[in-house]
């Protein structure tokens, strides 16, 4: 059982329920959340990298044979900062989209802007 | 030492221009492009001297510092995007929204760019990507009219759905080579002897550069209508060149162990005709325009797949050739649309009379991009042609595209004739810019046999009787792309029926991630 409930298996399964609900919502803001959704998917897929039981974190003084690769986690702090200014973005759009348009679902904007 | 220069310097001018007063930021932008310039010269020569320049930062060797490549290839376009930029910038110099803050985004998107060009690690191009794509979306919306922010966050929301699969992609990448240098990852390729492993993270990280290199006819993600003139040409000209420089790279790194070339000759000839269908089609100038960028990035994607030196470098040099003339085709429409304060190019008649100077521009970008003798892309189209002389039915393939292309065009030159009168004269600057680009497709051409043998090492020659030869077949495809037009596509109501699709976010969604299962299950199914 533990063989397929890996970081792997667990991280692609997060993120396929973030692709769902790209396809599905049709809800700007459930848009932006299932996008963060896929973002932290792909923190855990990267941790879980080259990961051992009885490892420890790469900080301080440690040999090399008992600390995780620490690369994976040096990206992955550059991806939440990404991250985070990312969500940032696509909501401040959204509040500028909403003031025009009134709506969050993404069909009636179109439909909207058809009729301008 | 001095490559990382080539990114940075943009991004430093980016915040000396915000934090001084106009006419000094102007000055001294000035000078720091033409640094850049001299600075992508030198480099340039020093490539074509004593070979590849490698640069590491922080630690240095290869194999753990982050790199920064120039080579043979890469160096023209950075070579492009540093006469590139400051053109456009001339173009709009005397523009109401051209104010401190669009100076900063536009200079941040050159450098972003440039380091796209030069990085040869993954990760990296992950964050440029990622940063340039905000960038963009935050020009597009810039005039903040009600349509230009939908078009905004479109763009910005597919573009970074997509690069999460980029980034998973990495994410395999690094389990299987643990590294992500793409020179490394090549080299260790040459051992791999088992590739369906490989197979899942090439899908993932080829999606988003398909996508974002407008090979994917996904409508208004490329040169969207609402958007300033020369953000949309920066987007259609300089930055689908770097992508598809991206997936160049990507392809040329992975060929040792996946070869998908049967399938891209196919996909680009597709896309080629489709873009041909989606560009006649609109009545939008810039629309048209648009979906006119996705038919040359689909003749550029065929002709990079027929495992040729003739064809690839013709498709590299067409490439270059596609960003100088959409560009002036974008800055135009850009001054057209403003003239006749509307996009319909129904609307729009006698722009040889009101216009007679942008027409004549026009004319150059057309002859340019339909492949005119003495024009630039001649030169190209003739290189892949070249290529394609062992199977006669790619030959035909080429034919057909090339035929397709003329006809848009002349639904394009449609606005030329009627009655109007003369409006005043362009900006001087505006003049001095159009000048240079159009110059730039002329010259393309007529130099064009010395430049490929001077980039590219390839040795060609024209003779007189092949230009009499290039010149019939020009006036027989022009024939024929007029035939077309009058006889199949006024009397046709398909096209309109096309005229009304339009995806929503859902659907483009579902489009990306149909790709993306489509091109797995097929290399599943091959390998």
């Amino acid at each position: 059982m533990e063989r397929f409930f890996n970081g792997e298996s667990i991280s692609i399964l997060i993120f396929l329920i973030g692709v769902y609900g790209l396809l599905a919502r049709r809800n700007i803001i459930k848009t932006v959340i299932s996008l963060a959704i896929m973002q932290s998917a792909i923190i855990l897929f990267f941790l879980t990298i080259n990961y051992e039981d009885g490892r420890i974190p790469p900080i301080g003084d440690v040999t090399i044979h008992t600390a995780v690769d620490p690369v994976p986690q040096a990206l992955m702090i550059t991806a939440i900062v990404i991250g985070v200014a990312v969500t940032a973005v696509s909501l401040t759009m959204f509040i500028s989209l909403y003031h025009h348009y009134g709506t969050t679902n993404w069909l009636k904007v179109i439909n909207k802007r058809r009729e301008d | 030492m001095y490559l990382f220069w080539l990114v940075l310097l943009p991004l430093l001018s980016s915040i000396v221009a915000y934090l001084n007063k106009r006419q000094l930021a102007a000055y001294l932008l000035g000078l720091s492009q033409l640094l850049l310039f001299l600075m992508a010269l030198y480099t340039a020569f020093n490539v074509y001297t004593y070979g590849n320049i490698i640069y590491s930062f922080g630690d240095n060797t290869i194999s753990t510092g982050i790199n920064l490549v120039a080579d043979k290839v890469n160096i023209i376009f950075i070579l492009l995007s540093s006469i590139f930029f400051p053109i456009m910038l001339l173009f709009n110099y005397h523009k109401s929204y051209m104010n401190k803050l669009f100076l900063f985004l536009f200079l941040v998107l050159q450098g972003l760019i440039n380091g796209i060009f030069l990085s040869n690690d993954l990760f990296n191009l992950y964050a440029l990507i990622e940063v340039s794509t905000i960038t963009v979306s935050i020009l597009i919306m810039y005039k903040k009219t009600s349509h230009s922010i939908y078009d905004g966050i479109l763009y910005l929301l597919i573009n970074l759905v997509s690069m999460t699969f980029f980034l998973l992609g990495i994410g395999y990448i690094y389990k299987i080579f643990g590294t992500l240098d793409l020179t490394l990852i090549k080299q260790q390729l040459t051992h791999v002897t088992s590739t369906p492993g490989l197979i899942l993270p090439y899908t993932l990280i080829l999606t988003p550069i398909v996508l974002k290199s407008a090979l994917l006819p996904l409508p208004r993600a490329h040169g969207t209508p609402s958007a300033p003139s020369i953000v949309s040409s920066v987007l259609s000209g300089i930055y689908v060149t770097s992508s598809l420089y991206l997936f160049i790279k990507i392809q040329d790194t992975f060929s040792s162990a996946i070869n998908t070339d049967s399938l891209f000759l196919i996909l680009g000839f597709t896309i080629s005709i489709l873009g041909f269908v989606l560009a006649l089609s609109q009545t939008d100038i810039r629309l048209i325009l648009t979906y006119s960028t996705i038919s040359q990035v689909g003749l550029i994607v065929f002709g990079l797949s027929l495992s040729s030196d003739y064809s690839y470098y013709g498709s590299i040099y067409h490439l270059l050739s596609h960003a100088i003339f959409k560009s002036t085709l974008f800055l135009t429409a850009g001054m057209i649309i403003e003239e006749y304060d509307t996009r319909d190019i129904r609307k729009i008649r006698g722009l040889f009379k009101r216009m007679p100077f942008v027409t004549i521009v026009i004319c150059f970008a057309l002859l340019g991009i339909s492949g005119a003798p003495l024009f630039n892309g001649s030169i190209s189209k003739y290189l892949i042609k070249k290529g394609s002389d062992s199977i006669q039915l790619l030959e035909y393939g080429l034919i057909i595209i090339n035929i397709a292309t003329i006809t848009y065009l002349m639904k394009y030159t449609s606005m030329f004739f009627g009655n109007s009168k003369k409006s005043k004269v362009p900006p001087k600057n505006q003049k001095i810019a159009l000048i240079l680009l159009a110059s730039l497709c002329l010259l393309g051409g007529i130099g064009g046999q010395f430049f490929i043998n001077w980039l590219f090492d390839l040795n060609i020659q024209f003779e007189v009787l092949h230009y009499a030869e290039k010149f019939l077949v020009y006036f027989i495809s022009l024939g024929m792309g007029y035939l077309f037009y009058e006889y199949i596509y006024k009397k046709s109501h398909f096209f309109q029926t096309i005229r009304q699709l339009e995806l929503s976010f859902n659907e483009l969604i579902l489009t990306i991630t149909l790709f993306f299962t489509g091109l797995l299950s097929y290399l599943l199914l091959v390998q």
